[in-house]
């Protein structure tokens, strides 16, 4: 509560923000600020000014790209919007199924995917399952716009590609094919509570890629995991064998709700679990 | 369909509105946000305060700097425990020495001793500004080294957080009845358990603590707004200190946001409202934060058993047990050492055996202070006997059942009477147990455990059972400090009959959600024969107007019997009065007299009738010409429960008055492969005696259970090795929400106390049953994988996949031995 | 142009009624709710945004008024636990359902699930008791164990709107 004296302004445009968050020493975007407004309270960080992107109604939609072959989603659309979205029900629906179960219904009326990924917490739930589904991250400054992939955008705990005076503007998630399947999973402190340990994976024709969260500052591939699987065999032994040693190749933190070796032992868990969740709804 | 099923058991004899579950009179104001909490109060002018506090968990403190703060426009003034150390005397100790050594001052004066301890008062403008003037207040710190385990309190080596103890220790002593000796020679087996631990917790209510405190200059008083819970005990602990009377001490409260014991112990803010009123000269508005209030309020009470010995017989009799409990009573002594007598309420738990003893040990430690929690002390007893019976069965291959129905206190030997000379008024266990069995569904367990085991997942039952002892003996101090003068217990309603018929009742408890207006309004209504929504109770505690007595408030469940005793005392004298008056007026006998649908007739005779209204005229404002002097229909009772001082020798003695019982019991599903579990299952089975209003009784049923699950599964006080506390906030201090809870049955029997005017007994606390039942339930579940043996009362599934992955030691834990 | 500022003007409207202020850009919605309005009943339990005792509705939707500024709310329909029976005073069937079946102890959580629960019930007029569980997963209750508050929300949905 109680938040330190700060400077607000509320641009009308996407290149006002941007000349807004380029012009401030200390200025950062506002999104749905359920996380950057606890952050606040705490005193943790107080930004100089704030660039709040409420009015940016070009940042609130989901569409698709002109060749159908991705999800567009708004840095500003919520998890709510998500969740009632008949295109990501269509094209991806892991992203309404997960977006359900972040935080609360609160939470989610407000958070916006754009500000999840940004914040980048260890525990949030669109880092590792963007990285699984390999999105990808448009980034607008004064010099225009470039994408990443959802592995080069993480950087760490609230850091991010998207450096001084720019702007994350939109996602893009493949739109799904046949064949294909997602699934997320994890432990959590509660019914739908903070993730102590998460692994999303995406079942393709390509093979797999599997992400696990909470073990690292940023999203973790499963590199080794995702290669022994390469033959496509999704058979519960296979999938088991092929996570052996994936606890190992981490470096997870201890802290009160897990010790490093109990996520090592999670990562394994979920992982298989999300690979053999994922195989299964490939095969429809 | 929903989760709550409640067994209905035959209806007792009623009267017209006591035993129903009338509709609460506070409900009406708090849907509609028309409650009035702490921090709703304002006044002209207030001044917001807000604590600079100790970011160490031990150091000397250095210089302290306030002139930045000072400085800022808009900052009123500031506090320092310099200051406190001369304004004030150090508050009371209720221990003996060693204990009675410490010196405790609302504001850290010399050490501080725990993060999060109040350093700095400062008072602003805004709150805002009270927060950002705080931040500029400089403070040097000399850090010590700090004591966080109370195992290693009494190392050589060990910090010393008091000097003036010298020592950690805060009270030790010996408690033991019967005959040890001959217990363990009688025994055909002994169980050793070498260590047991019950976890740090509270119940952490909704509303924080809070005060808005204005000092009138003219008449030296301060009216102190606040959520206190128990103010009778903060004027006792804030009188001394401030060095005024108590009736400079006007203690108001109205809705209060919850308490569960956790706002008892929040006079040294008090004190520091109070201080800052008179020096500012304006009203102090407080409210704590959450994470401090986390970091610093009313902890409840860790606690390990060591060296647990259990004697038992080969056909399953226990005879009885010896165990050395070392409690943790954090940084100060704000209402401790009360802890180390309070557990002997139950010392037997609630079975038979006549032979007990028990060495107590309290260590100071540098973590936040503890006082009540909703079970207080009892509840780590209860966890202990309840532990002891599962383990001797799981170890011994007893049914848990069965040993337990065996050894209980059966309901013919009623009132029975414990080795320590506490007197259980009154139950069923065995029929309780039946019935929370037969609702999670006993006897179809083995079947739904090889289904379970079918889908990969071990399933256990557990029990649980509780007792709340109510209406306190707080004669019981004195077996931990014999200096102390307090005994007995009391309480104090006021009904009367006003000018235009309005029933109007004052009560001088605190409720924080119990429906006090509600229960008292129904009590009212039978004896002097009225409509319940035609009772008036005041709204809220206040010293100053209403009646009270030195242990007012709410707190270990006792109101149905201190606070429900005033109000029928003071009802029944009420309608003596009115019968009397009416006998006046129509000239006959008061036995003539019947009191019914709001009139005062004559039996047999309806068309003598007055209205109550009639009466409350004659008395306040139509009374010339009355032959004698007609009553003043203003009844004030005190209700005190006939107890005499217990035996400081043997310790034995009546502890408290009445004890309601809970079974809970609940099956549990694990998953082996990371230690996750879900309570699959659960019910709770309530007797308190007669009740009031089952609706209400079954509500904190409920909410007793809803703690015990928290407690068992996500909530904890863990600190690391500097003494943070890792979990100061609901992130990480998970409590369980709508979807954690599972479906839940409850039921109920009601054996009416012999000892009380209406037959209730206090309850609401519920002592935890469903950490008991939960702890029994995986130990139960994780038999068919390694059998571990469950010695911690918070078990989250990293300490549940430990005990998978390794069951050798806590079964290292355990040893059988025959004799 | 929109230029940084440290204190703005917002209009918003509460409870059918408009109200303008000048108000700090720090301040959160909350605090002008209960400091500012005197619209106490809106409630503080936590100081990150877990308890949901804060819970209003903007625009239509529950939201926590304790991770909202003030002038993000600017040019909305903010609806409070003080809105929910009007001047009329006749209380709505969930304020009802909640006396009925002990929804509530203290009280203090109370406006915040009113708030959630009301929001649920004009989106899914007769949910089921999951969907309950899941619109109130937001707001903490340490009194009753959510069990009646569940099976009062329940309840307002069958006997009708909300």
């Amino acid at each position: 509560m109680l938040l330190r004296e700060v400077e607000y302004a509320r641009p009308a445009s996407i290149d006002e923000a941007i000349r807004l968050l380029a012009e401030h020493d200390g200025a950062r975007a506002l999104a749905g600020g359920q996380t950057l407004v606890n952050v606040m309270k705490a005193r943790a960080a107080s930004p100089d000014v704030l660039v709040d992107l409420a009015d940016l109604a070009e940042l609130r939609t989901i569409s698709f790209s002109a060749d159908q072959s991705a999800l567009e989603i708004g840095a500003m659309v919520t998890s709510s919007q998500i969740v009632g979205s008949s295109e990501v029900e269509v094209a991806r629906p892991i992203l309404a199924e997960v977006a359900s179960t972040i935080a609360d219904l609160q939470v989610r009326n407000r958070g916006t995917i754009g500000g999840n990924i940004c914040v980048n917490d260890p525990t949030n739930h669109f880092p590792p399952l963007l990285v699984a589904l390999g999105a990808s991250m448009t980034i607008q400054g004064r010099d225009g716009e470039r994408t990443v992939s959802a592995e080069e955008f993480f950087l760490g705990v609230y850091f991010t590609a998207v450096g001084e005076g720019e702007l994350l503007t939109r996602i893009s998630v493949p739109t799904r094919s046949a064949g294909t399947g997602d699934a997320m999973t994890g432990i959590t402190l509660g019914a739908h509570g903070t993730y102590i340990v998460s692994a999303a994976a995406s079942v393709g024709s390509v093979g797999v890629r599997i992400a696990i969260g909470c073990v690292s500052s940023v999203p973790e591939r499963a590199t080794a995991m995702e290669q022994q699987l390469v033959g496509g065999d999704y058979s519960d032994a296979a999938v088991k064998a092929a996570a052996a040693g994936l606890g190992a190749s981490l470096d997870p933190p201890s802290d009160v709700h897990a010790a490093a070796d109990y996520r090592r032992h999670l990562a394994e868990v979920s992982a298989v679990r999300a690979v053999l969740q994922a195989a299964e709804r490939a095969r429809g | 369909m929903t989760t709550v099923e409640t067994t209905k058991t035959a209806a007792l004899e009623k009267g017209t509105a006591k035993g129903q579950s009338v509709p609460r009179k506070e409900d009406r104001r708090l849907v509609e946000g028309q409650g009035t909490f702490v921090d709703d109060i304002k006044r002209h002018g207030m001044g917001y305060l807000h604590f600079v506090r100790s970011p160490y968990a031990h150091a000397k403190l250095g210089s302290i700097d306030v002139s930045a703060a000072l400085e800022l426009p808009g900052v009123y003034g500031t506090l320092t425990g310099d200051e406190v150390a001369i304004l004030t005397d150090p508050f009371f100790q209720i221990a003996a020495p060693p204990g009675a050594a410490v010196k405790d001052y609302a504001l850290a004066v010399g050490k501080v001793r725990y993060v999060g301890e109040p350093v700095v008062a400062v008072v602003a403008e805004t709150r805002e500004l009270a927060r950002d003037a705080a931040e500029l207040v400089e403070v040097n710190y000399e850090p010590l080294p700090v004591l966080v385990d109370a195992r290693k309190g009494q190392d050589a080596d060990a910090p010393i957080l008091h000097e003036d103890c010298e020592g950690n220790v805060s009270y030790s002593g010996v408690w033991e009845w019967g005959d040890l000796d001959a217990a363990f020679a009688e025994a055909d087996h002994v169980v050793k358990i070498s260590e047991l631990h019950f976890d740090r917790f509270n119940s952490t209510p909704l509303e924080t603590n809070g005060a808005l405190v204005e000092f009138n200059r003219g008449t030296g008083q301060w009216t102190i707004h606040t959520n206190n819970q128990f103010p009778g005990f903060a004027a006792i602990m804030m009188g001394p200190a401030m060095r005024v009377g108590l009736d400079k001490l006007r203690i108001v409260t109205q809705d209060i946001g919850g308490g569960f014991g956790n706002k008892i112990t929040s006079h040294p803010q008090l004190v520091v409202c109070c201080l800052l009123a008179r020096k500012l000269k304006r009203a102090i508005q407080w409210t704590e934060w959450r994470t401090d209030f986390h970091q610093s309020m009313s902890h409840g009470n860790e606690r390990w058993f060591h060296d647990t010995e259990v004697a038992v017989k080969a056909d399953g009799t226990l005879l009885g047990f010896r165990t050395k409990a070392l409690d943790d009573a954090g940084a100060y002594l704000r209402y401790e050492p009360l802890g180390g007598v309070i557990w002997a309420q139950v010392a037997p738990g609630l079975y038979r055996w006549r032979n007990i003893r028990l060495e107590f040990t309290q260590v100071m430690t540098n973590k936040a202070p503890v006082s009540p929690n909703r079970g207080y002390s009892r509840m780590q007893h209860l966890w202990l006997t309840e532990r002891i019976i599962d383990i001797v069965a799981h170890e011994l291959g007893f049914d848990p059942v069965e040993i337990r129905k065996k050894n209980y206190v059966q309901p013919e030997q009623m009132p029975y009477e414990t080795p320590n000379g506490c007197v259980y008024d009154s139950g069923d266990y065995p029929r309780a147990l039946d019935i929370a069995l037969d609702l999670v569904g006993y006897s179809g367990l083995e079947e739904r455990r090889a289904e379970a085991a079918s889908r990969g997942k071990l399933l256990g039952l557990g029990i649980g059972l509780t007792l709340d002892s109510g209406t306190n003996n707080f004669g019981q101090s004195q077996l931990i400090n014999p200096d102390l003068q307090f005994s007995g217990n009391n309480e104090v309603a006021t009904v009367k009959l006003d000018i235009f018929g309005e029933v109007v009742v004052t009560l001088g408890t605190t409720p924080q959600g119990q429906g006090h207006e509600t229960t008292a309004s129904q009590v009212v209504a039978d004896i002097i024969g009225c409509d319940v929504d035609t009772v008036h109770v005041r709204v809220g505690h206040d010293s100053y107007w209403n009646s009270h007595a030195g242990f007012s408030g709410t707190y270990a469940s006792q109101f149905a019997v201190t606070g429900l005793g005033a109000v029928k005392g003071a009802s029944d004298m009420l309608a003596v009065e009115m019968k009397k008056l009416a006998s006046m007026v129509f000239q006959c006998s008061p036995d003539d007299i019947e009191l019914a649908d709001g009139f005062a007739r004559i039996k047999g005779n309806p068309e003598a009738a007055l209205p109550f209204m009639a009466l409350g005229a004659i008395v306040n404002a139509n009374n010339a010409g009355f032959p004698e002097d007609p009553p003043t229909l203003n009844c004030r009772f005190v209700y005190r429960p006939p107890f005499d001082v217990p035996d400081k020798e043997t310790k034995k003695g009546q502890l408290t008055l009445t004890y309601a019982t809970q079974i809970h019991a609940c099956i549990v599903e694990v998953d082996p492969e990371t230690g996750v579990y879900e309570i699959v299952d659960y019910a709770a089975v309530d007797d308190c005696g007669t009740r009031i209003n089952p609706q209400i009784v079954e509500g904190q049923v409920m909410g007793a259970t809803a703690h015990a699950i928290g407690a068992a599964m996500w909530e904890t006080f863990a600190y690391d090795e500097d003494g943070n506390l890792l979990t100061p906030n609901f992130y990480d201090y998970h409590v369980p929400h709508a979807m954690d809870m599972p479906p839940l049955k409850t039921g109920s029997i009601e054996s009416p106390s012999p000892f009380t005017s209406l037959g209730t007994k206090g309850m609401g606390e519920g002592g935890g049953g469903g950490i008991h039942c939960v702890c029994a339930a995986l130990q139960d579940a994780l038999r068919a994988s390694g059998g571990a043996i469950v010695y911690d009362s918070h078990n989250p599934y990293h300490r549940v996949w430990e005990m998978l992955q390794d069951p050798g030691p806590s079964r290292a834990n355990v040893e059988v031995s025959a004799t | 142009m929109s230029e940084p500022t440290t204190s703005r003007t917002v209009t918003v409207t509460i409870n059918g009624t408009m109200v303008e202020r000048e108000v700090a850009t720090s301040k959160l919605l909350v605090h002008f709710l209960r400091d500012d309005l005197d619209l106490t009943g809106t409630h503080i339990g936590c100081d990150t945004g877990n308890c949901g005792a804060c819970t209003v509705q903007v625009g239509g939707e529950a939201v926590k008024s304790c991770m909202m500024l003030a002038v993000q709310a600017d040019g909305l329909d903010v609806t409070t636990v003080e809105g929910l029976a009007g001047d009329s005073g006749v209380l709505t069937p969930l304020q009802r359902s909640f006396g009925e079946h002990h929804a509530l102890q203290c009280g203090y959580c109370t406006p915040g699930m009113l708030m959630s629960a009301t929001a649920l019930l004009e989106h899914t007029p007769h949910p089921t008791e999951d969907e309950v569980k899941v619109a109130l997963q937001g707001n903490i209750c340490r009194c009753t164990g959510y069990w009646n508050i569940v099976e009062a929300v329940v309840a307002a949905g069958k006997s009708g709107s909300a």
